[in-house]
């Protein structure tokens, strides 16, 4: 099975200190992989210098083997990649309306096809019917999280980045919010690249796992090993 | 009588102040550039429809050349000096002494070229006519007013219903999700420059046929934009207006207690007790940005 998404050698960090170092991860088709570690371990700084918000210090990023190193994020939203940002990846001064509309005219939906778009991702996220036209800086952090991730689906990404989308979240909203995901992911066979903290509700949608430490990465298997290994998941 | 003379003369002054300083407020509410130079663009601006307007261009041709000149002025100072400046990792303070550079930079060229004394565009439209017994209106009071309604009513339009003015405000709550988004934050920046820049246009030319011109009065646009974004609120638009036409306001209604020359005092004033009393400003956010 050849990777939709993979790093080879992977560095990265900030104003010349490295945070990641050397990594290798594969993301294949249809595959849901989860990346666990601690604060710091570099799980962000991964997903952002495979996006292209940060410039690599080193190794090569390669989507479906072509190598997009150095790429922009329009670059790599181009190659059908969307990212979900750490925190609330909304913008408080925009109605969910004009979040939705900026994040298809960004992804250069085409504008015919934009109404059937946000009717697809309501279909999928049906509550965020109820704030459509409020304010995000008015909504719950649930409620950001989710219209982040309608956005993110609005450019019907076959890859999908989400950086721990559970942060300040209830575990019961989390999964509720991690539901229609998993059911999208297997009906479309969605790559996802989960980031996450809350590791046991993360494990049970993920088909792989790894886990980071200090910017390298320790630990690669099924999530079932992973729930079994006491020693790892009592790190975590 | 007085007071209703006092009250157009302000209305006509606030509505040049509210083009003015709402330029700025657009530019430093979404880049986070203080924009000092935005002075220099009122400046040239102005010079440009003065020379062009007296060498027979006509009003027409002499507006689209003040506007190239004061939207080329914004784009070449945001893309040669603020733009590398932000690659390096620049300060706030460091754009600010950049862009203040500029600015004197800008008033000693008008300066050399121009003269240093004031300039006025000789124009029928400037002459006062009696309205009401002793209210003497001219005009270029009506024109003020009437711009500064298109503009900034355009202004409000585009921001919430175009794609690059919904950017222009994203760009305000968070660059880096702007990237996220796939967007590029550098062609958003250059946007709130070319809009922020054009809106003093009107303003420059109404004044180069009113009060008139000289090459320091980008200081006076500079100060009265800086205290009509505090005061109407930072990041606020609609604040800005409103707080532009109160000055403006303030500033000739003063006349009734005060001398002439504590007008300007006024608005500082006001400035002050704003950043005391409501350091949000009119319609600002009560937190910091």
């Amino acid at each position: 099975m050849s990777a939709v998404l993979q790093t080879a050698g992977l560095a990265a960090g900030y104003g010349g200190r490295p945070v990641i170092n050397d990594i290798d991860v594969v993301l294949n088709p249809g595959e849901v992989l989860c990346m666990i570690g601690h604060n710091g371990a570099g799980k962000s700084t991964l997903l952002k210098s495979m996006f292209g918000l940060i410039a690599p210090d080193g190794g090569q990023v390669l989507v479906d083997g072509k190598d997009m190193t150095g790429c922009s994020p329009r670059e790599m939203a181009d190659t059908g990649i969307a990212l979900v940002p750490e925190g609330r990846g909304v913008f408080p001064s925009l109605s969910v309306t004009d979040i939705f509309a900026l994040g298809m005219h960004a992804a250069r939906v085409p504008k015919p096809e934009r109404p059937e778009r946000v009717d697809w991702v309501l279909g999928i996220l049906p509550v965020i019917r109820e704030f459509m036209h409020r304010p995000a800086s008015t909504l719950s952090g649930g409620q950001q999280q989710m219209v982040s991730i309608g956005r993110a689906l609005l450019s019907r990404p076959r890859i999908l980045l989400m950086d721990e989308p559970s942060i300040g979240l209830a575990p019961k909203l989390f999964q509720d919010l991690l539901a229609p995901i998993r059911a999208l992911q297997q009906r479309e066979g969605l790559s996802i690249l989960l980031v996450e903290q809350n590791v046991r509700e993360a494990l049970k949608i993920s088909d792989r796992a790894v886990v980071m430490k200090s910017g390298r990465m320790i630990w690669e298997g099924a999530p079932e090993e992973l729930s079994d290994n006491d020693k790892l998941m009592g790190l975590y | 009588m007085l007071a209703i003379q006092l009250a157009i003369t302000g209305l006509q002054t606030g509505a040049l102040y509210a083009l003015t300083a709402v330029g700025f407020s657009l530019i430093f509410g979404s880049t986070r550039i203080f924009h000092f130079a935005h002075g220099a663009s009122f400046v040239i601006a102005a010079y440009f429809f003065y020379a062009t307007f007296g060498a027979g261009w006509g009003v027409i041709p002499a507006i689209l050349a003040s506007a190239f000149g004061a939207v080329a002025f914004g784009l070449l100072l945001d893309r040669l000096v603020y733009v590398p400046i932000q690659r390096h990792e620049g300060s706030f303070f460091t754009v600010f002494v950049a862009s203040f550079g500029v600015g004197i930079a800008v008033q000693n060229v008008i300066g050399m070229i121009f003269g240093r004394g004031y300039v006025t565009v000789n124009t029928s439209l400037s002459r006062s006519v009696e309205m009401f017994p002793d209210v003497y209106v001219s005009p270029l009071a009506w024109i003020a007013i009437l711009c500064a309604a298109i503009f900034l009513g355009g202004l409000q339009f585009f921001l919430r219903r175009t794609h690059t003015g919904m950017a222009l405000r994203a760009l305000a709550d968070n660059p880096e999700l702007v990237r996220t988004f796939g967007l590029n934050p550098r062609a958003i920046q250059a946007a709130a420059f070319a809009i922020g820049s054009v809106i003093v246009v009107p303003a420059a030319i109404i004044t180069s046929a009113t009060t008139g011109l000289s090459p320091a009065i980008g200081h006076h646009v500079m100060l009265i934009s800086l205290a009509a974004t505090i005061v109407g609120g930072i990041g606020s638009i609609s604040g800005t207006m409103l707080a532009g036409v109160l000055l403006g306001l303030a500033e000739s209604l003063a006349l009734l207690i005060v001398d002439s020359q504590w007008t300007e005092a006024v608005t500082f004033a006001i400035l002050f007790a704003f950043i005391i009393i409501r350091p949000s400003g009119l319609l600002g956010r009560a937190t910091a940005h």
